[in-house]
């Protein structure tokens, strides 16, 4: 399974004048449906006696995540280490993933789950398929594996539909797949027992084209709202809700 | 310069991307499943319908290799593929094929000078927008409701068809309809969300009687309707889910994470009612009431009721 360490959204640091975005200070993490998309994953391999790899592409500071991944279930752990200062886009996100998946022989299942916490692209998934020849099934909530078929239920918008195919495939996962527990200590200690491995990108021997970016990022600006704030916080409940009717008829926005 | 394609697996969508795409080139094409796709395509004033025709009757996500052929042998510039989930596989699936940019859920698409792109998007769930500018060829996707399709009076575009093959490794067992409200929030002038602070099956009552009291729509947070099972999930708020402008929102019980809130930015006046004065909801609210949603609630229905 693929999950991706990411910057705690809530903690970006947002200038209210030029909106410029410190990332800095906030605290990594891993992606939060990617936490569910574990679950699912260790529930799916044990279910066919494989071996769960969990693989993550990103920078040294990533590290950290492998501790976490290898806690909430994962049985080993691959970190492609990416170059410092190098933009990751999908097109080269999914060729890093698609090259150590080669690697790893064997695979019979990879899941991403449908988007991440701070692209939230849906794209990462499918195209890793596509680079792997792989059949692809998105948007999974049920996923069962018996011999070489794989069920799963996708999320249509209001519609569910049921496909089948057979493995090798790559399946995208909603977060409602499975729950996130959070790892207990035994799990937490057991988790620096696992192994896990360092793979710099280099090392996989990809052409140039795979590893630069097709798109580049001329500007990114955070969002500050502009809203009153009016805390209504001391009194009575009656006196709370008499000031904000009074509010709300001043705003006209009652009917 | 080749123009633009179009794909949509829902025609609506098709159309409404036909008329994005003619405010960015001259020539559109727009590429549709079946010969009743095309019908409603051929009236929106583009330079051509493609319409795909395999055997049988493949999913949509079958056609992904013809699709990106056609882009290949025509010289495409841009597909723009609408967002759903059927189009976000598609798209980031032609992607890979043509080894090119994807922008995911673009909100702003610009043709540059140079022949380049340039495209906005939402990053970190609406904590920040990034623009991004490729060259060469690109796959765009757009969500639902960006454009007006407009028919174009007297136009019928030439349809062609081309024979493809489909890919059918993915076989389709069943389809089910989930439970659906046929609610439009998206034009609700009220909204009254419950999150997992209210979201005790009895406690569905209280937000419908605000509501009533209100003419509001009743509205919910996606743990709400995606794990509670409470309400059908056209009524989650969010950025996976309905986007709202309504002149009132007034969350129950909702802590305000930005996938959530992301999805009302354009609303008039927000109120938040939480136990907890530290809830994110509370630093993007005109009202921020400090309580327990049981308390405030039905005190809240009787006073908006005492106006009529
Ligand atoms: C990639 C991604 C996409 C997502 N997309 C969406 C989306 O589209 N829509 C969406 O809604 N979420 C989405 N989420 C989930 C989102 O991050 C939040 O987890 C979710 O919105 C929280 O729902 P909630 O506020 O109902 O529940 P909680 O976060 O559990 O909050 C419950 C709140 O109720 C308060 N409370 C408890 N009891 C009471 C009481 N008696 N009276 C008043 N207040 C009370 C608590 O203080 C708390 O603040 C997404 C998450 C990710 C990672
Ligand atoms: N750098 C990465 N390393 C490992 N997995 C990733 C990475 N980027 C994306 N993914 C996987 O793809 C999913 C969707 O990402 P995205 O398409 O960017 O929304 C994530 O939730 C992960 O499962």
């Amino acid at each position: 399974m693929c999950f991706k360490w990411v910057a705690a959204e809530g903690e970006l640091r947002v200038d209210p004048a030029t909106r410029a975005v410190d990332a800095s200070s906030a605290r990594r993490k891993i992606s939060d449906y990617d936490r569910n998309t574990i679950e699912a994953a260790r529930v799916a391999a044990g279910s066919i006696g494989s071996e769960l790899v969990g693989l993550t592409f990103g920078g040294p500071d990533a590290r950290t995540g492998i501790k976490d991944a290898l806690a909430r279930g994962v049985d080993r752990a691959v970190h492609v280490v990416a170059d410092e200062g190098a933009r990751a886009d999908g097109h080269v996100t999914a060729h890093v993933l698609a090259a150590q998946v080669r690697r790893l022989e064997d695979v019979d299942l990879v899941l991403c789950t449908e988007g991440a916490s701070d692209t939230y692209a849906h794209e990462t998934g499918p195209r890793l398929g596509e680079l792997l020849g792989w059949p692809v099934v998105t948007n999974v909530r049920e996923l069962t594996v018996e011999g070489r078929t794989l069920r799963a239920v996708r999320v249509l918008g209001a519609d569910l539909e049921t496909v089948e195919c057979d493995l090798p495939a790559l399946v995208t996962v909603v977060p409602e797949v499975a729950p996130a527990p959070i790892p207990g200590l035994r799990s937490v200690l057991g988790a620096a027992k696992k192994p896990s491995e360092q793979v710099p990108v280099a090392d996989l021997g990809l052409p140039a084209g795979a590893v630069t970016a097709r798109t580049t990022v001329t500007s990114f600006l955070g969002y500050v709202a502009a809203r009153r704030r009016v805390v209504l916080a001391d009194g009575a409940a009656q006196d709370k809700v008499d000031a904000l009717v009074a509010g709300l008829a001043q705003d006209g926005v009652l009917r | 310069m080749t123009g633009i394609y179009v794909f949509s697996e829902d025609p609506r969508l098709a159309a409404e991307l036909a008329t994005t795409a003619a405010a960015l080139a001259d020539e559109v094409h727009v590429v549709c499943l079946g010969a009743d796709a095309s019908r409603t395509l051929t009236a929106t004033g583009a330079t051509s319908v493609v319409v795909l025709e395999a055997a049988g009757a493949p999913r949509p996500e079958a056609y992904v290799a013809a699709l990106a052929g056609l882009m290949r042998d025509r010289g495409a510039d841009l597909l723009l593929v609408g967002a759903t989930v059927t189009g976000w596989e598609v798209g980031a699936r032609v992607a890979a094929l043509l080894d090119s940019a994807l922008v995911s859920e673009a909100s702003v698409i610009t043709a540059l000078p140079d022949g380049a792109w340039q495209a906005e998007r939402v990053m970190y769930a609406g904590g920040a927008v990034q623009t991004e500018t490729w060259s060469g060829p690109g796959v765009v996707t757009v969500a639902p409701g960006r454009a007006v399709a407009a028919a174009v009076p007297g136009s019928a575009s030439p349809v062609e068809v081309v024979a493809v093959d489909v890919d059918t490794r993915v076989r389709v067992v069943s389809r089910t309809a989930r439970v659906r409200s046929g609610v439009d929030l998206a034009s609700a002038a009220r909204v009254v969300c419950v999150g997992m602070g209210l979201a005790e099956p009895g406690d569905l009552a209280l937000a419908g009687d605000l509501a009533d009291a209100l003419d509001a729509e009743v509205a919910c947070t996606r743990p709400v309707a995606e794990d509670r099972g409470l309400l059908p999930t056209e009524r989650y708020i969010g950025i996976s889910g309905a986007h709202v402008h309504p002149d009132l929102y007034v969350g129950l019980g909702v802590s305000g994470q930005v996938q959530h809130t992301v999805g009302f930015r354009d609303a008039k006046v927000v109120v938040g009612i939480n136990t907890n004065p530290a809830a994110p909801l509370f630093a993007v609210c005109d009202y921020a009431v400090v309580g327990d949603a049981h308390e405030i609630v039905p005190l809240l229905a009787a006073a908006v009721r005492a106006r009529h």
